[in-house]
């Protein structure tokens, strides 16, 4: 049985325009989903439909087996899907960080000693547990963003949003929060789904989405969907950096012979090419 | 104009012993006119704090160093800021943050009502269509819209005419590509380079992605810590990977590669723009 399921779903903000248009997609336990697509092609208005922040106009979500459209089943979802969203400023409420991890937690009436134990496993599974006494305000934007997804994790959720939460973070700050979302994924089978702008963080992921007007248009690996490199350039999108550059290089007579996502793959079918023409 | 910047220290709260922050400690940069100039570094590092510096949004502190831009001497106190102003356009993060007006041609007009209050109406409207058009938006499609109707890429480009409206020679933009998509990315960097052809003599760019800096500028500085820690081209500065390791910083993608392969005894001398990295190894395949 899937995670998280969609039958036909649309959704609109004004009942005009329909931003997710009869979407229908399952997400299974254990799987890291990377969801790109233009500004505006509803990857947001989807993560907010995974854990019922609002509710489908037409079709279904359901998450675990709980719908998201009932009221008293709504907190359940929650309970399994955890967002952590963009500006890392905008998730944080309390002056201190275990405070803050202990807010999600306190409001489903969690006993306090199981509180104290939630804190120990979320911040020592982003690498912050230094940090326990300290102030959200004196933290770097990595920092802040690992804190917001340890207070995800204080709830034991089964999926883990990431709706470009490491959009406005340095390179060093976002690799910390991509290591702990694979981290988790690994160790915990915490189930992740990246929406990203970051065309590198894709190469990574079991499944590729990709969205378009409100409509999931391609569905696959990340070789499968940087394959389709005109379709993938007519939606609005980039391929990674190092597919571009061995693209560039056929068009110039180098074919390199083999699909290339990643820096490594860039590297070694270059040694390759260059072994060939030694011998 | 030069920018010239000598010696530049500011604290942020000097008077309090516990939370001052030394953001700038005796920076010196020279940034010659038509430069595309990138300026990277970690969170922290000083980078905002100094492109502010650089239209006054901050002033010098007393005896805090001098920085001169062209005819204008910022440390003086009789320093004509609102002529700098318009001579300096700043675009910091998210733009469309900025926006406030009813229409979008309001938005645009702000700064020249301010700076050129001499001009007439019908020199107002052209400057003000010219401006909507240079960011490649349709003028009598937008003009009466509110801001606030337009999507992200839109607005963002509106925010940046209701800079160039001023005609600056000079541009400093801060994390610019921050939340655009792939094509909105690439949209917005030929935009900057038809600008810089245009009126704007000089670009400077504060930015963390590594590959923008690399394919783009002409010049980079790193900051660290509040200091200079090197000056260069994007190929100098990210041959040298014990700096670029030392402050968590990260390569670009063809730095990286050209890297590896140099470990396997394969050199590959580029400027490490992907057009050059693949001229350069079409002529190592040549030579095998």
């Amino acid at each position: 049985m899937p995670l998280i399921n969609l039958e036909n779903v649309s959704f609109s903000y004004d009942n005009n325009i329909d931003v997710i248009k009869n979407v229908s997609l399952s997400i299974f336990e254990g799987e890291y989903i990377a969801v790109i697509g233009h500004n505006g092609s509803g990857k947001s208005t989807l993560a907010k439909l995974f854990n019922g922040l609002i509710k489908a106009q037409k079709g279904k979500v359901v998450v675990d087996g709980f719908d998201c459209a009932d009221k008293k089943q709504v907190f359940e979802v929650r309970k399994r899907v955890g967002v952590v969203f963009q500006n890392p400023d905008n998730q944080l409420i309390a002056s201190i960080v275990e405070d803050d991890i202990a807010f999600g937690p306190e409001n489903l009436g969690v006993k306090r000693q199981e509180i104290g134990k939630r804190i120990d496993f979320a911040l020592s599974a982003v690498g912050m547990q230094k940090f326990r006494k300290s102030s959200p305000s004196r933290l770097s934007g990595g920092q802040k963003q690992r804190i917001a997804i340890a207070g995800v994790l204080a709830l034991n959720p089964k999926v883990l949003v990431l709706d470009e939460s490491t959009a406005m973070l340095d390179p060093q700050g976002r690799n910390e929060v991509l290591e702990v979302a694979k981290k988790l994924n690994k160790e915990q089978k915490t189930t992740i789904i990246n929406i990203t702008h970051y065309m590198d963080e894709v190469v990574n992921a079991d499944r590729v989405l990709v969205l378009n007007k409100g409509e999931v248009v391609l569905s696959g690996t990340p070789k499968e969907i940087f394959a389709k490199k005109d379709k993938i350039r007519s939606l609005g999108l980039e391929l990674p950096v190092s597919t571009v550059i061995a693209d560039e290089l056929k068009q110039n007579g180098i074919d390199l012979n083999s699909e290339v996502l990643t820096e490594n793959d860039l590297v070694s079918s270059l040694i390759g090419w260059s072994e060939g023409l030694c011998k | 104009m030069q920018i010239d910047v000598k010696n530049l220290t500011y604290v942020y709260s000097e008077s309090s012993r516990d939370l001052s922050v030394k953001a700038l400690d005796n920076v010196s940069l020279t940034i010659n006119e038509g430069e595309f100039f990138g300026i990277i570094g970690q969170t922290g590092s000083g980078k905002t704090t100094f492109v502010q510096h650089l239209n006054g949004l901050i002033k010098i502190a007393k005896d805090k160093g001098e920085i001169q831009i062209g005819e204008f001497c910022l440390q003086d106190k009789k320093c004509d800021f609102k002529g700098l102003r318009s001579k300096i356009g700043m675009v910091f993060q998210y733009p469309e943050h900025q926006l406030f007006a009813e229409t979008v041609f309001e938005d645009v007009a702000f700064a020249l009502k301010n700076f050129e209050k001499e001009l007439s109406e019908s020199q107002m409207e052209e400057r003000v269509r010219r401006a909507i058009e240079l960011v490649g938006l349709n003028y009598e499609q937008v003009k009466d819209k509110s801001p606030f109707e337009l999507s992200g890429g839109q607005k963002r480009r509106v925010a940046i005419a209701g800079v160039i409206v001023s005609r600056p020679e000079i541009l400093v933009l801060d994390e610019p590509a921050a939340g655009l998509d792939p094509v909105g990315k690439r949209d917005f960097l030929s935009l900057l380079h038809s600008l810089h052809k245009n009126f704007v003599k000089t670009i400077i760019i504060v930015s963390h992605d590594m590959n923008l800096v690399a394919e783009h500028c002409t010049k980079t500085a790193v900051f660290s810590h509040g200091k200079i820690c090197a000056v260069g081209s994007p190929k100098e500065i990210f041959s040298d990977y014990n700096l670029i390791e030392s402050l968590s910083l990260d390569l670009p993608t063809t730095a990286k590669v050209v890297r590896e392969l140099s470990k396997k005894g394969i050199n590959i001398d580029c400027d490490l723009t992907v057009k050059d990295f693949v001229r350069a190894v079409k002529e190592r395949g040549a030579k095998l």
